[in-house]
């Protein structure tokens, strides 16, 4: 659910990029594919949160390419962290000089990540400790403490616990009228068949 | 099984999360029969006249087993009372228990109980005795009974089998005594005997707590059809018994509702059964019983204004106490004073085993009750009311609402109790699509199904060798790979 | 080339060219020892053929290769199969899907052998499609794609088949099995666990343990014994199976699943510490099973369904409150479990650390925005196309002779006088 959440335009590359990597690791001579392919797709099934699919992958990748290439398991580190949904150890593993060919997935997977914590704080807590909500963001708490102004939330007076300010449910258009009566009148007349 | 038991911060957690705590308990007690009673407030000379027979000496024993301080003496009337039957057997085992008794409390320095509590020697000449006389009367009895099979006179054919139950019961033989009553049954000329039949059987299955045959035999009886010129008052007091017999039977499977019931219909004026229970065990087990099943209409209708069971209460004035506090929403003292006579439940035969489950539903009914007309309540008070505390309150109001009992939700954190307010829009929504993916899961599933059978796939026996082998082996490693 | 070779080209071709399909597919049924006589000489004559126009000549001797015991250049063969399945006419093969089918089963199951599952994935979902004449026809090659997934640990390929709902099976002259369809349903029960769509899981099991049934089948044990836990975890009990269930599985399978059967009692309960007992006391099978993780599954959603029931009596409770009653180490140990619930939305609640207290809501879904409108929308648009779907299949049971025969009349003397009388004629 929650990788749906993410930045709208940029998901749409991704998603491009991810079948297109897939369809490639079918097709790639012997089934083995390029160190490159891996960890572009490991690192995409982690911006999609699709960890389930990512573990697959890193089950998959020959022994070969992955002694071969140190990155990949680099990724894979950023993987566990977020299969145990440990956000510290994830900020931490995130936080390494990643290759050209990954380096923008990785920075959507920060940004995505951090989103993600906001939002799971905004939506679990009714009040938190500004510490825990730092390690949550994975900032100086100075930072995280400012973040959280900045969304509209609110600190006690001992400045010790912040309270995050629920989102306004967002009102979507409704459907024509005319339309929704002939639907009503479809469903009525299977109804009562 | 029973429930292994949890360290103390535990016990609290984990019993309110069972749903089902009655299966548990029932466990326990017919696995764990042991418990003493400390301070029972029992006349045992008056309790013990209200019974005859088996029932006397049963009685007897199960306080002696159970109440050290009544021991001595349960024990004493026993062994004095049994000596008045063929029951030799028991008597030697009664002998046994007194002097086990007897032996251990005057180990005690108490030396006043060691000269009270002198025991009669085992009286062998009586039991050689009796135990020839009883032989003696066995012979005689079905001497005549076979005089009488030759003569095929069905009235005395009959009365010879009912004789010698009778002698079998006397002797505590009772699988020999449930034989010959049940026998007679074919030598029955009128409904009234058919009747006789079906209470011998019924006493001694209630002995041999065969509680199925009890039922069956009070539905036969009662489906006899009555003969016009027997008597009315005999024919109450037969009804009476029936009704005491089958909520006995109800009262030891559990059916508490339908044991009130029973007990309820029971005649005042012709209650005598002391083969099986007094008066004041019916007051007690209906009571109880109906505590324990009915809503307040029910008590109100069937109990509290019933000039019949008006009077056995008379019998048990806490009793008929704890039903007026109840009703009156007393709930505090309705609850102590059913505390303060507990111990004298537990030595009550037949109702020791369910006198837990019994309370706790007269409580968890109370607790509902209690909270029936409020939107909020106050948990200190509620605690108060009903003379625990807040946190084991919440235990007992947990396990009523996964139950169902209450339609509440607990504020635990303010410590009030919320009713609950169901939003019938949302909730209905909510079935209908709950329903409607159910109906694609079965539907798909029906479908798929016709496709199977339209090709007839099925499983033949037996399974090809080969191919068969050869897949299977690959199923389990391919298993592994999809764990994690 | 030997003469018969020759007259089997030629053949191929004039058939193939006269479009005479069903005389070509017998021809080769009674040509096939033939070929394997010649097993040899057989990359000629593919070369002769082409493999889009003659189709069903090139099946026919791909499958006779396939037969050869060993194997020895299966890279050419690997590549004339894959060429064969991207170029060959759907029209044509599915004029001998037995053999099409046969040619995929040698096919995945050399890549089993040689550990190459990875590489039948595109050619096998290829050729499903190919033979398919809709996707919701169910074919044998389903399986041999599941398991090829599952050894490659690559689900995803599957999931475009799986997803489909099923409302044909491909007969496949008769040679479609009941191994076929319950290795379908235990795989895919597989693939979906192992992506954790579990409900789609029971239900594939579900099917799996419902397969008409008159001898206990490996397989359908294997698919009980996961049925049980994916049902743990997706309902906190085993559902009644429907009445057609075959009574092997109450009669047979049940008995042999002990185990399995000690461990949802203890579920039951709602008592983790039952729970860890069964675990402990079956672990061997358990994990001789291959289950053991899905047992650890089991065990962590235990907890869950007691915090849910937790939200069911309370409107508040504090954290340390709650790690007693559900038995979890402490507060910290129950915020993470509640705060993951949230995440996963198995229950609406908020947490209030300044507290310790967890505050638990009822469902915010109140029914009334227009995407909820639009989700109604499309459950009822399914539950509408079931219902035509059940009633299509109705009329066609309606206007089946066999049926009407049926019930028209006493069928016990009818059946046998109308061909008594036909005999006559």
């Amino acid at each position: 659910m929650t990788g749906s959440k993410m930045a709208g335009d940029a998901e749409i590359d991704f998603l491009g990029l991810t079948h297109e990597l897939e369809t490639q690791e079918l097709e790639a001579p012997g089934g083995v594919g390029s160190p490159q392919l891996y960890g572009q797709l490991l690192t995409l099934y982690l911006l999609k949160n699709d960890l389930c699919n990512a573990k697959f992958l890193w089950k998959r990748i020959p022994q070969s390419v992955k002694s071969g290439n140190g990155e990949l398991s680099l990724i894979w580190v950023v993987g566990q962290h977020m299969w145990q949904r440990d956000y510290p150890g994830v900020y931490e593993a995130l936080r390494k000089d990643w290759s050209e060919s990954i380096r923008p997935i990785m920075s959507a997977l920060s940004e995505s990540v951090r989103k993600q914590a906001l939002n799971l704080v905004r939506l679990a807590y009714s009040s938190i400790n500004v510490d825990e909500f730092a390690v949550f963001m994975g900032l100086p708490v100075a930072e995280a403490k400012q973040a959280a102004l900045s969304e509209g939330w609110t600190l006690d007076s001992q400045a010790r616990f912040l309270t995050p300010k629920k989102p306004e449910p967002v009102l979507s258009a409704t459907l024509p009228n005319e339309q929704h009566l002939s639907v009503l009148t479809d469903y009525v007349s299977f109804l009562e068949n | 099984m029973p429930l292994p038991l949890q360290p103390g911060i535990f016990q609290a957690a984990v019993e309110p999360m069972q749903v089902d705590g009655a299966p548990e308990e029932n466990d326990n007690v017919e696995e764990e029969p042991q418990y003493t009673v400390e301070n029972p407030s029992l006349d045992l000379e008056q309790y013990t006249t209200q019974y005859t027979g088996l029932a006397r000496l049963n009685r007897l024993m199960f306080i002696a087993d159970h109440c050290p301080a009544l021991r001595v003496e349960a024990l004493r009337m026993a062994l004095n009372y049994v000596m008045t039957t063929f029951n030799t057997n028991m008597y030697g085992v009664i002998h046994r228990k007194l002097q086990e008794a007897v032996s251990a409390s005057s180990s005690l320095p108490d030396a006043v109980a060691g000269s009270v509590h002198s025991v009669p020697p085992l009286d062998v000449p009586w039991m050689e005795t009796t135990a020839k006389k009883a032989a003696f009367k066995l012979e005689k009895l079905d001497t005549d009974l076979k005089n009488y099979k030759s003569n095929s006179i069905k009235e005395s054919i009959r009365r010879g089998h009912d004789d010698l139950g009778d002698h079998y019961l006397d002797c505590g033989d009772l699988s020999n005594a449930l034989k010959c009553y049940s026998r007679a049954r074919d030598y029955c000329t009128n409904p009234k005997h058919v009747v006789n039949m079906c209470l011998n059987v019924i006493k001694v299955s209630v002995y041999l707590q065969n509680w199925s045959h009890v039922l069956s035999y009070v539905n036969k009886a009662e489906s006899t059809p009555e003969t016009e010129q027997s008597a009315k008052e005999a024919n109450l007091t037969v009804q009476s018994r029936l009704k005491c017999a089958a909520g006995l039977a109800d009262l030891a499977t559990r059916k508490y509702k339908s044991a009130a019931k029973h007990f309820l219909q029971a005649s005042f004026d012709h209650c005598d059964f002391p083969e099986l229970l007094s008066p004041s065990n019916v007051a007690t087990y209906g009571a109880l019983c109906a505590l324990a099943s009915f809503d307040r209409q029910e008590l109100q209708t069937n109990v509290i204004t019933s000039s019949s069971f008006k009077q056995f209460l008379e019998l048990e004035p806490q009793l008929r106490d704890i039903i007026h506090n109840f009703y009156e929403s007393k709930y505090a003292s309705c609850l102590n004073l059913l505390v303060e006579i507990k111990d004298n439940l537990l030595l009550d035969l037949y109702l020791a085993p369910h006198v837990s489950a019994l309370y706790t539903q007269i409580r968890n009914r109370a607790l509902c009750q209690y909270f029936s007309p409020y939107l909020s309540a106050d948990m200190h008070k509620m605690a108060n009311a009903f003379n625990t505390t807040v946190s084991a309150l919440e235990d007992e109001l947990m396990q009523l609402i996964l139950d169902g009992q209450i339609n509440a939700r607990i504020d635990s954190h303010n410590k009030i109790l919320y009713a609950k307010d169901i939003d019938q829009r949302s909730s209905t929504f909510e079935k209908a699509l709950a329903i409607g993916r159910e109906y694609q899961r079965r539907t798909k599933a029906l479908v798929l199904r016709s496709a199977v059978l339209k090709n007839q796939i099925h499983v033949k026996s037996p399974p090809r060798e080969g191919g068969q082998g050869g897949e299977m082996s690959i199923a389990p490693g391919s298993a592994s790979s999809a764990r994690n | 080339m030997a003469a018969a070779l020759e007259q089997y080209v030629t053949t191929v071709q004039t058939l193939s060219n006269q479009g005479n399909y069903t005389t070509l597919v017998e021809f080769i049924a009674k040509n096939m020892d033939m070929l394997g006589k010649n097993a040899a000489h057989l990359d000629n004559v593919l070369a002769t053929l082409d493999y889009q126009q003659h189709s069903i000549g090139v099946l026919g001797i791909l499958v006779i290769k396939y037969s050869v015991p060993n194997i020895t250049d299966f890279e050419t063969l690997f590549v004339q199969t894959q060429e064969f399945v991207t170029s060959c006419n759907g029209e044509q093969v599915r004029y001998a899907p037995d053999n099409f089918a046969e040619l995929c089963h040698k096919f995945a199951s050399q890549l089993v052998e040689r550990k190459q599952p990875t590489r039948g994935l595109a050619i096998l979902t290829q050729a499903i499609q190919k033979i398919q004449l809709h996707p919701a026809q169910l074919t044998s090659i389903h399986s041999d794609l599941c398991q090829l997934c599952l050894l490659s640990k690559n689900m995803k390929p599957a999931l475009r088949i799986l997803d489909a709902d099923i409302t044909e099976i491909s007969r496949e002259g008769g040679h479609y099995d009941a191994k076929d369809f319950l290795l379908y349903f235990y795989y895919g029960g597989m693939i979906y666990t192992a992506l954790k769509n579990y409900s789609r899981a029971l239900y594939f099991f579900e099917m799996a343990v419902t397969t008409p049934s008159m001898a206990v089948s490996h397989i359908m044990m294997e698919a009980y014994k996961k049925f049980i836990l994916v049902a743990l975890i997706v309902q906190g009990k085993i559902p009644t199976l429907p009445k057609y269930a075959p009574q092997v599985v109450p009669r047979y399978i049940k008995p042999l699943c002990q185990a399995y059967h000690d461990l949802a009692n203890a579920y039951g309960t709602n008592n983790p510490a039952e729970v860890r007992t069964a675990v402990t006391k079956h672990t061997e099978t358990f994990t001789r099973d291959n289950n053991m993780g899905l047992v650890k599954q089991c065990v962590t959603s235990m907890y869950k369904k007691n915090i849910q029931r937790l939200t069911k009596t309370f409107l508040t409770l504090s954290l340390t409150d709650m790690a007693n009653r559900v038995q979890l180490s402490g507060p910290r140990e129950a915020e993470k479990y509640v705060l993951h619930m949230i995440e996963d939305g198995e229950i609406f609640a908020t947490i209030n650390q300044k507290d310790g207290m967890v505050r638990f809501h009822d469902n915010p879904e109140k029914y009334n925005s227009s995407s909820m409108l639009l989700e109604l929308d499309k459950e009822m648009q399914k539950c509408m196309k079931m219902d035509e779907k059940l009633r299509e299949m109705d009329r066609e049971i309606a206007v089946n002779p066999q049926y009407v025969q049926k019930v028209s009349g006493a069928h016990d003397e009818d059946m046998p006088a109308s061909t008594s009388k036909n005999q006559g004629f």
